[in-house]
């Protein structure tokens, strides 16, 4: 009998303990509700159940905790996250959603977070001790086992969401929608930085052998272990770089002799490219919270005549029929899956101002001001022109007469679209050799029923076109370098020739 | 013909034979003491390089040579006599004695290597963007019209800040609204936190302001920030480059009291206080 009291009270209290280990004491949860209350409840509802001011205007929307479903775990499909799986996700954050880090919290105040937060759910007070998968440690890159991921990568239908090259534009990509309903996008492979589990090997060993749980993104249980790295070793060999290299200048290569951009983007060999980076335009009536767009690559090339712009950008599909205009009235505010009837085509626009700058001074960027025009470039992509127009404020854009040409193309998830005119034009800005012109782009994803004033959109940012002949550096090298010498040799014939004499007159 | 430009051997002849006539002149009808002396050949030499060569001079090697005379210059002045024999005394064995020739073979190569090198690097460096400094916080102007109603600046107060004292309940209701207008349009640029860094932040030059940074709100009035918050970027005078910025003018999207509430949200989140008005004058 006094055995079984024992027995009983330590069970008790055994579990009490273990309880306490995943949801905290009161007062932790408590605490945790004051940080919560004040900076987490504006998008992830007081009752954790996602209904919020914020949920509307953002995408993807806020997690509802209630639902316990979470994405970012160590844990197997459907389990629920460990309590540092929670910490990580909080002290990490969301990139490229509207939660990102959060680095000032305490290591105490993220335990007492997710202790509350836990609370929302009641999948976790009798949850029992979720552990983590095995992680072994990863092999080093090798190119035969990204070569053999590729393989793997087809046979997993991973191709089926995320396209050939993994740009998130596979035949089904258009169809997913997550657990709550809401059309998702399958991830752009090829940018790390954007990814939300982590953008090292380990981590996108962690994305497919767990899953995502609410998205569309399934747990692959794949065999042979080797296979698991070679596909790990493939998708990160799709991305270039962890971090996005956004470039604030975008500098024109000189080329010798003619071009053409009806002879294709091989014009651009070996060119620079600059990326920037693409916001929602959220700043005049017509936004677009969610843009399908979140960044656009840029090339140059001049010769004596004639300017050429290559840009490329991913995109999910192309929307090649249909219209799209820079004057295309749209709602004040963005309408969640905005159920318009009317087919919207993409469009891409080049901002430049319509006259050489002056100092600091420049047109506003979002389409010229009453005092400084702007010239848009805008390239409907339903059609084969690219129109020229005169923008001097959103409200105010005019369609001008256009010397512009265009070539364009879409393969594997990617626009490529080549401008050419000549330097100089009685239609619109002229380039002036040696010089800094601002320049600022836009993008209109028709998917996205982008149109108008909503649009992607970036601030300004500087094309240097180059002078038509490039000076050679090694005149004034040697030019340089003998002038030295030259100094150097007369310094030394000074002091031999005034000293050497007394030297030998003391002799 | 231009007088300036004849050039021989690389050298621009006219401005070198001007400087070097100027410093004959001040010598011989001039007393200079040392240091106007030194000065005279100072800004001699800087002449000559700046113009006296054809292919003008990279700031940067100017800089250098300056560098190189003005070291040679202030140790002549600064070597007393005794010093001034000794450093002779090196130099001479430097430049005389064969001891040395393999030293001064070094520094025969080496210099103009240097000097090759710092033109090279020069000429084929990508030229900087221009960059132009901006006025943060410039002063407001004494009034604006906001949807139709002149709004005083300098006077004006946020109407609603009293009830903080006089009826904590209706302040809750405003700062619930202010929290509200901030989740649904600022959080975007400012971020979830007030730190600057919302999900599109990273696309905007001048990044948008962190509420967070005692150098924003924390020395604020209320009326400046409802001037900013309602006017916006293209609000701003020229010396804050109103057409690079890509903050709002909200009057298009809020009423006049969404604008003070979001205000009183800022200052109630991050615990600043405004600036009060006093301390104007
Ligand atoms: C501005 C809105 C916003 C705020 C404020 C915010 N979040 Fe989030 N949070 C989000 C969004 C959006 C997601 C979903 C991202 C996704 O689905 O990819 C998210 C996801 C999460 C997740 C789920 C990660 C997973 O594995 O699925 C956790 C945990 C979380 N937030 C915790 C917090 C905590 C704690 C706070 C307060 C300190 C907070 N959030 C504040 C918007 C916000
Ligand atoms: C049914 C469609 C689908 C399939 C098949 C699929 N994915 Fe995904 N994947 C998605 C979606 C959707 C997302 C984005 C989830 C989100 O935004 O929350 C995603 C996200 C990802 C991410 C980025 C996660 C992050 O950290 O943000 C990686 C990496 C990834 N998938 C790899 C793979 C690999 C490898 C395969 C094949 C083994 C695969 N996916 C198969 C739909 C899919
Ligand atoms: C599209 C991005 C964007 C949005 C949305 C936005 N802002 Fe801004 N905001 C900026 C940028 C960029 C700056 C810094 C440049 C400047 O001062 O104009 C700024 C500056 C400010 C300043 C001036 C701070 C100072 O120290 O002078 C205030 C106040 C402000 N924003 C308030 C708000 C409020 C309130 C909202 C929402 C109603 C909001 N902003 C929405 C981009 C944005």
């Amino acid at each position: 009998m006094k055995n079984l009291t024992i027995l009983l009270i330590s069970l008790f209290l055994g579990t009490m303990f273990a309880q306490e280990a995943i949801m905290g004491t009161e007062a932790q949860r408590a605490a945790g509700k004051v940080i919560y209350d004040a900076q987490c409840s504006q998008c992830h509802g007081y009752d954790g159940d996602a209904k919020s001011v914020g949920n509307d205007y953002l995408r993807p929307a806020p997690r509802a905790f209630t639902s316990g479903t979470f994405k970012f775990r160590t844990t197997e499909s459907g389990e629920l996250p460990t309590h540092e799986d929670l910490k990580a996700s909080i002290r990490d954050g969301m990139p490229y959603t509207s939660m990102p880090a959060w680095p000032q919290f305490s290591d105490k105040e993220l335990d007492n977070l997710a202790y509350y937060i836990k609370t929302f759910s009641e999948d976790f007070i009798d949850y029992g001790d979720v552990k983590p998968i095995d992680m072994p440690s990863a092999p080093s890159f090798s190119e035969a086992s990204a070569e053999r991921g590729r393989v793997v990568y087809e046979e997993n239908q991973c191709l089926d969401c995320h396209g050939n090259l993994g740009r998130g534009d596979g035949p089904s990509a258009p169809t997913l929608v997550d657990k709550w309903d809401q059309p998702i996008r399958a991830a752009d492979l090829t940018k790390r930085w954007t990814w939300r589990g982590g953008a090292t090997r380990e981590d996108i060993y962690q994305t497919f052998v767990t899953g995502l749980d609410g998205s569309p993104m399934p747990s692959y249980n794949i065999q042979p272990p080797e296979d698991q790295w070679a596909l790990v070793d493939y998708v990160y060999s799709l991305g270039a770089s962890d971090e996005a290299d956004y470039a604030t200048v975008l500098a024109a290569t000189l080329v010798e002799g003619d071009f053409d951009i009806s002879q294709g983007p091989a014009i651009f060999d070996n060119v620079p490219v600059a990326m920037f980076a693409v916001a929602g335009q959220v700043i005049e009536p017509g936004r677009a919270h969610y843009p399908g767009v979140n960044s656009i690559n840029a090339q140059v090339i001049i010769n004596e005549t004639d300017i050429a712009i290559m840009l490329t950008w991913h995109d999910m599909t192309a929307e090649t029929e249909g219209v799209n205009g820079p004057n295309m009235q749209v709602p004040d505010d963005d309408v969640l899956n905005e159920p318009i009837e009317a087919l919207i085509s993409d469009a891409v626009g080049v901002i430049f101002p319509s006259e050489p700058t002056v100092g600091a001074e420049k047109p506003y960027f979002m389409m010229g001001d009453k005092s400084n025009s702007v010239d848009l470039w805008f390239a409907d992509l339903a059609s084969s022109d690219c129109d020229l127009y005169v923008g001097k404020g959103t409200g105010s854009i005019v369609q001008a007469e256009s010397d512009i040409r265009i070539a364009s193309s879409f393969e594997d998830g990617k626009w490529t679209v080549l401008l050419q005119r000549s330097l100089a034009s009685e239609n619109g800005i002229s380039f002036t050799p040696g010089t800094f012109t601002p320049i600022a782009f836009s993008v209109w994803d028709g998917w996205n029923k982008e149109r108008g004033n909503k649009r992607g959109l970036t601030s300004w940012y500087n094309m240097y076109v180059p002078p038509l002949e490039q000076v050679s550096p090694v005149g004034p090298m040697m030019q340089y370098a003998l002038l030295t010498l030259l100094a150097q040799l007369a310094l030394v014939a000074y002091f031999r020739i005034k000293y050497r004499k007394k030297e030998e007159e003391v002799a | 013909m231009d007088l300036f430009g004849i050039s021989f051997l690389g050298l621009n002849v006219v401005p070198i034979i001007l400087v070097i006539a100027g410093l004959v002149a001040l010598r011989m009808f001039f007393n200079l003491n040392t240091l106007a002396w030194m000065a005279a050949w100072w800004v001699g030499l800087y002449l000559m390089l700046s113009n006296g060569i054809t292919v003008p001079l990279p700031g940067s090697i100017v800089g250098m040579f300056m560098g190189i005379i003005t070291l040679a210059l202030l140790v002549y002045l600064t070597t007393s006599g005794e010093d001034l024999e000794a450093t002779k005394d090196f130099m001479v064995k430097f430049f005389t004695d064969s001891r040395y020739s393999p030293a001064l073979l070094a520094f025969l190569v080496l210099l103009p290597s240097l000097v090759a090198y710092n033109v090279y690097t020069g000429m084929t460096q990508q030229p900087q963007a221009p960059v132009f400094g901006r006025t943060i916080h410039p002063p407001p102007p004494t009034d604006i019209t906001f949807k139709g109603k002149k709004i005083d600046l300098v006077n004006d107060d946020n109407p609603y800040r009293i009830l903080k004292e006089t009826d904590p309940d209706a302040f809750a209701a405003h700062v619930a609204n202010g929290r509200k207008v901030y989740y649904q349009n600022c959080v975007n640029c400012h971020g979830d936190d007030m730190g600057g860094n919302g999900m599109f932040a990273h696309a905007f030059d001048p990044i948008p302001a962190s509420f967070k940074d005692p150098t924003t709100i924390a020395m604020l009035q209320e009326s400046y920030l409802f001037w900013r918050i309602a006017k916006g970027a293209p609000g701003l005078p020229d010396e804050s480059t109103p057409w690079s910025s890509a903050m709002p003018a909200w009057e298009k999207f809020l009423s006049e009291e969404d604008i003070w509430d979001v205000i009183i949200f800022l200052y109630e989140y991050t615990g600043y206080e405004p600036r009060a008005k006093e301390e104007l004058h």
